[in-house]
C-alpha cells in the first residue's frame, strides 16, 4: 500500500496517497489502516489528515465522494494550467456540498490537537469550546508556539491557553468565551508589565499583539489611532517622520495597551505629561462583550477610568492619541558616586523640582558592590536642540555628586526609546516589585532610602521625575489622581522579599500622610517595568 | 605581491539569524539596493538560532533581482554533494544565473556528529571536499552522456544521471587557511574565501596565494582562474585611524585598493547586518576602490 497507512496512523500528521491505479477497495483499506494505526498508538484518527493525489479530469461528484471518505486534501496531478483552472473552478461547489453534508451530519470542523498536546491541557478550560474565529491562532501547552507566548518580559508563566485575536470582533469572541471559563484571565499587549498579569499559571491569556496598527487620523491635529499591541518603540519610529512623539515610558518594548491605560511616566513627562494625558478616545470591549467608544462626551465616566485604571474596566482595542511636536532632544546618561546616597538623593530631588519643564530625569540606584561604591545612574532628557541650553540644564544634575562618567547626545525621540532584540519574551521566575509616588524627597525619605538600599533588599531602585505638566491635570480629571507628586519610586527584588509583603510602607512615608505621598502597592493598571539593565514603561 | 587582474566585486556577509527572519531578507535587499554584487550567508546547520542557509538562499533569490548569492561557506558534511549539485544548478536556473557555491570542509565536528553527520579528521575532510567537488562538477556536466561514477573514500556516486547544468558557470569557492586546502583550491576550485579576522597577518594572504598558484600550475591551471576573496569587518568612523578598516570610507577605499593591488583580492565581503554600513560600503567604498585600482592598473 502506497504511503504506509499504518505508519502514518501511528506517527504522522497525514497520509498521502496517489489514487491513480489504486482500486477503491484498496483506498478504503488504506483509510481504515490509518484509523487502526492511530488507535493503536493512542491517537484520535482525526489527528491524521488524508491527502489524495488524483489524475484528471475530475468532477465535483468525485471530489465530494472522496471528501466523504475522509480525504481533506485533494491534489490534482497535472502540468496543464487549463486543467488546474478547471479543477479550481470546482472547488467552491465541492466546499459548499461538503459543508452542507457535514452540517447535516453534525460533524465538527477543525484541527484536532494531538493526544500529546491534549494530555497537557489544564483543568477548568473547555478547549473544545474555543470560538472558531480564535481556534486557529490559539496556543496551548505542548503547541510548538507555546514557548514564545507563555512568559512575559519579566516573569515566567504557564497559562493553559493563549488566545490571539486580530480584530475587535475577535476580542469580543474571546471575552464571551472566557466569561464561561473558571480560570484566571490575563490581558497582554506588549507583555512588558511588571504586575505579572499578562501571564498566569493555568489560566487564559488574551494576547493583543496582533492589534498593533499605527495610523495617522489627522495631520492638523496630530491625531493618531494606535492598537494596544503596538510597542512604543514602533510608535516612536512611526511618528518620527511626522515630527511627532508621544511620551511613553523609557523602553521601546513596552506595549501601548498597558501603559496607556495605567499612566505612562516617560522621558518627556515634565514637559508633556503622562501617556494617558494624550489619550483622546478609546474603543474598548467591556466584560459583557459590548463594544463602546469613550471620550470626553461619550461614556465620560468610562473615559475617566480608563486613564489610570483601564485594566480594571475592559480591554481597549484602539486608542486615539494626540501626539506632540517633538524635535531633537538632548539625552544624557550620567554615572555618579552614590556613597552618600541620602545626600545625593536629596540633591537630586531639589534639582529636579527646581528644573524647567524641559528637563525630565530618571535616577537608578544599585546596591554597593564588593569594594565599589554605590553608583547612581541618571538618564535625563532635555527638550532642546541647542547644545548650550542642554548643558545648562544638565549641569545641576551632574553636580549632585562625584561624576564618574557621562555621555550626552543629541537624538530624535526614537534614539531614546530602544526596541528590544527580536524574539519572544524569555522572562523567568517571579521577581517582586513595588512602586509609589513621592511628593518630595525629604531628608527623612532620603535617609530611609539609603538604609533600604544598603540593606541589600533591592537590586534596582529608581526615581523618575513627574510633576510639571503631569501636575497640570486636575486630580479628579482622570483615574490617575496623584498629580501633585514630584517623583515615582520603584524598587525590585527577588521573589518573596519580606518588604514586598502587603502593608509595608515606602521608606520615609507614613500611612497617615495624605495625597500623592501615600504609599501604595503596585496598583491595578500599573505596568511599571523594572530590569536592572534597562527599565521601561513605569505607569505609576 | 600579485594582482591577478580580476574585476572587483563587493559583497555582504549577513547573519542568518532566525529570531526576525524577515529582517535578514530586508538586509539582503538593502545590500542589493546599495549596489553590492554579492549577498552571502554563513551556514551552520547545527545552530538552532540560524535559518537554514539553503532555504534562506532560495527565499532571498526570489526576493532580489540582481545581486548574486552564496553560502559563506556551505557545510559540506551535512549536505550530500550530489544533491547539493542539483540544488545549486536549480537555484542558478531559477535565479537567472545568480548563485555561487561557497563550500567548506566542516569544522565543528561535535555539532556535525550530533546532527547525525560523519566525524572526520581535518585531513580526511579535505579529501572528502575534493571528492565532493568531483561529484558536483560531474553532475553539472550535463553534456556528458556517460553516467557519473565517482568512487571516492567518502562519497560514492555509481551511475547517476547528470544535469542540470547551471545557468552560468557557478564558482566553487572554498573557505581555507591550511596548505592542504589551499592546494585543493589550486587544483580544483574557483575561489579562495578566507575571513580576515582568522588570518594572523596580511602576509598569510601572500603566502596562501603562493601555495594556491603553485598547486594550480602543477595541475596545469592558470592561477588567474582562481579568484582571491576576503571576508572583512570594520567600523565606519569620521576620524581616520592607523588600523585596518576603522575610519572614514576614503580610508577603507585606500586600504581595500591596496589589498586588491598587492594581494590580489578581488571580492570583498563586508560582515555586517547594518543596512547603513552596507550602503556606505556599496555606494562610497566600492566605487572609490574601483577607481583607485583602475587608475593604478592603467599606469
Amino acid at each position: 500500500m502506497s504511503g504506509a497507512p499504518d505508519l502514518a496512523g501511528r506517527v504522522a500528521d497525514g497520509w498521502s496517497v496517489a489514487l491513480t491505479g489504486l482500486a477503491p477497495d484498496a483506498r478504503r483499506a488504506g483509510l481504515a489502516a490509518v484509523d487502526d494505526g492511530a488507535r493503536t498508538a493512542g491517537r484520535d484518527p482525526r489527528e491524521v489528515h488524508r491527502l489524495a493525489t488524483i489524475g484528471g479530469p475530475v468532477s465535483a461528484d468525485t471530489l465530494e465522494a472522496l471528501a466523504g471518505e475522509g480525504f481533506g486534501v485533494l491534489v490534482l496531478a497535472t502540468a496543464d494550467p487549463d486543467e488546474v483552472r478547471a479543477f479550481a473552478g470546482l472547488v467552491p461547489e465541492v466546499r459548499a456540498r461538503v459543508a452542507a453534508a457535514r452540517a447535516q451530519a453534525g460533524v465538527r470542523v477543525g484541527t484536532v490537537r494531538s493526544a500529546a498536546v491534549r494530555a497537557r491541557r489544564r483543568p477548568g478550560i473547555d478547549y473544545d469550546a474555543i470560538p472558531a474565529s480564535l481556534a486557529d491562532r490559539a496556543v496551548e501547552p505542548g503547541d510548538a508556539q507555546y514557548g514564545g507566548v507563555r512568559s512575559n518580559y519579566l516573569r515566567g508563566g504557564s497559562p493553559g491557553l493563549v488566545l490571539r485575536p486580530r480584530t475587535t470582533a475577535e476580542v469580543v469572541d474571546a471575552l464571551a468565551y472566557v466569561r464561561g471559563q473558571d480560570v484566571p484571565l490575563g490581558v497582554r499587549s506588549g507583555g512588558h508589565g511588571v504586575s505579572g498579569r499578562s501571564t498566569n499559571d493555568g489560566g487564559i491569556v488574551i494576547d493583543l499583539g496582533a492589534l498593533n496598527s499605527i495610523e495617522v487620523l489627522d495631520e492638523a491635529t496630530r491625531r493618531v489611532r494606535i492598537g494596544p499591541g503596538a510597542r512604543w518603540g514602533e510608535v516612536a519610529r512611526a511618528l518620527h517622520p511626522h515630527g511627532w512623539a508621544i511620551t511613553s515610558g523609557d523602553y521601546g518594548g513596552v506595549g501601548v495597551g498597558g501603559l496607556a491605560t495605567a499612566g505612562g511616566i516617560g522621558f518627556m513627562a515634565r514637559e508633556h505629561g503622562l501617556t494617558i494625558d494624550h489619550v483622546r478616545a478609546v474603543e474598548m470591549v467591556l466584560a459583557d462583550g459590548s463594544v463602546v467608544h469613550a471620550d470626553e462626551t461619550r461614556h465620560p465616566d468610562l473615559f475617566w477610568g480608563v486613564r489610570g485604571a483601564g485594566s480594571a474596566l475592559g480591554i481597549v482595542t484602539a486608542f486615539e492619541f494626540e501626539a506632540d511636536e517633538v524635535g531633537l532632544l538632548g539625552f544624557a546618561q550620567l554615572t555618579l558616586d552614590a556613597s552618600d546616597t541620602a545626600g545625593l538623593l536629596q540633591a537630586y530631588g531639589e534639582v529636579v523640582e527646581a528644573a524647567p519643564r524641559d528637563v525630565t530625569a530618571f535616577l537608578i540606584l544599585g546596591p554597593p558592590r564588593r569594594g565599589q561604591p554605590a553608583v547612581a545612574r541618571i538618564m535625563a532628557t532635555v527638550d532642546s536642540d541647542d547644545p548650550d541650553t542642554i548643558i545648562d540644564r544638565l549641569q545641576p544634575l551632574a553636580d549632585i555628586g562625584p561624576l564618574l562618567d557621562q555621555q550626552v547626545v543629541l537624538t530624535p525621540y526614537p534614539g531614546i526609546i530602544a526596541l528590544p532584540d527580536p524574539g519572544p519574551h524569555q522572562g523567568q521566575g517571579e521577581p517582586a516589585t513595588r512602586s509609589g509616588l513621592v511628593e518630595h524627597i525629604t531628608p527623612e525619605f532620603a535617609q530611609a532610602a539609603e538604609r533600604f538600599l544598603r540593606s541589600g533588599a533591592t537590586y534596582f531602585f529608581q526615581f523618575r521625575s513627574v510633576g510639571g505638566a503631569v501636575a497640570d491635570v486636575p486630580p479628579e480629571a482622570t483615574a490617575y489622581a496623584s498629580r501633585s507628586a514630584n517623583f515615582s519610586a520603584v524598587a525590585s527584588a527577588a521573589a518573596g522579599a519580606a518588604w514586598t509583603r502587603r502593608g509595608t510602607r515606602w521608606p520615609g512615608t507614613s500611612a497617615g500622610s495624605t495625597g500623592a505621598s501615600r504609599p501604595t502597592a503596585v496598583p491595578a493598571g500599573c505596568s511599571t517595568r523594572t530590569r536592572p539593565r534597562r527599565c521601561g514603561g513605569c505607569a505609576r | 605581491m600579485t594582482d591577478y587582474g580580476h574585476d572587483l566585486r563587493f559583497g555582504s556577509f549577513i547573519t542568518p539569524a532566525n529570531a526576525a527572519p524577515q529582517q535578514v531578507v530586508a538586509v539582503t535587499q538593502a545590500a542589493e539596493e546599495a549596489g553590492l554584487d554579492l549577498a552571502t550567508f554563513q551556514d551552520h546547520p547545527y545552530q538552532p538560532r540560524f535559518l537554514d542557509t539553503w532555504t534562506l538562499l532560495s527565499y532571498v533569490a526570489a526576493r532580489t533581482e540582481r545581486i548574486h548569492l552564496s553560502g559563506n561557506v556551505l557545510n559540506l558534511p551535512l549536505r550530500p554533494p550530489a544533491v547539493l549539485a542539483r540544488a545549486a544548478a536549480s537555484l542558478d536556473l531559477l535565479s537567472g544565473g545568480r548563485f555561487e557555491l561557497g563550500l567548506g570542509a566542516g569544522g565543528f565536528w561535535d555539532a556535525i556528529a550530533a546532527m547525525g553527520g560523519r566525524r572526520l579528521s581535518p585531513g580526511q575532510a579535505v579529501d572528502a571536499l575534493s571528492e565532493a567537488i568531483d561529484v558536483i562538477r560531474g553532475v553539472w556536466d550535463a553534456d556528458n552522456r556517460e553516467p557519473l561514477r565517482v568512487h571516492g573514500t567518502y562519497y560514492q556516486v555509481d551511475g547517476a544521471k547528470r544535469g542540470p547544468a547551471p545557468a552560468h558557470p557557478v564558482g566553487i569557492w572554498l573557505g581555507a587557511y591550511k596548505p592542504r586546502m589551499l592546494r585543493l583550491i589550486g587544483r580544483k576550485a574557483d575561489g579562495w574565501l578566507p575571513t580576515l579576522a582568522y588570518l594572523d597577518s596580511l602576509r598569510d594572504i601572500a603566502d596562501g596565494n603562493a601555495v594556491i598558484d603553485e598547486a594550480a600550475a602543477g595541475a596545469g591551471r592558470d592561477p588567474r582562474a582562481i579568484r582571491r576573496q576576503l571576508n572583512v569587518g570594520g567600523q565606519f568612523r569620521t576620524a581616520s585611524s592607523d588600523r585596518l578598516l576603522a575610519g572614514p570610507p576614503e580610508q577603507w577605499a585606500e586600504q581595500l585598493a591596496a589589498l586588491a593591488l598587492e594581494y590580489g583580492v578581488a571580492d570583498f565581503m563586508l560582515a555586517s547586518d547594518d543596512p547603513q554600513a552596507l550602503a556606505v560600503f556599496g555606494e562610497q567604498v566600492a566605487p572609490a576602490v574601483r577607481e583607485l585600482v583602475a587608475a593604478e592598473r592603467a599606469r
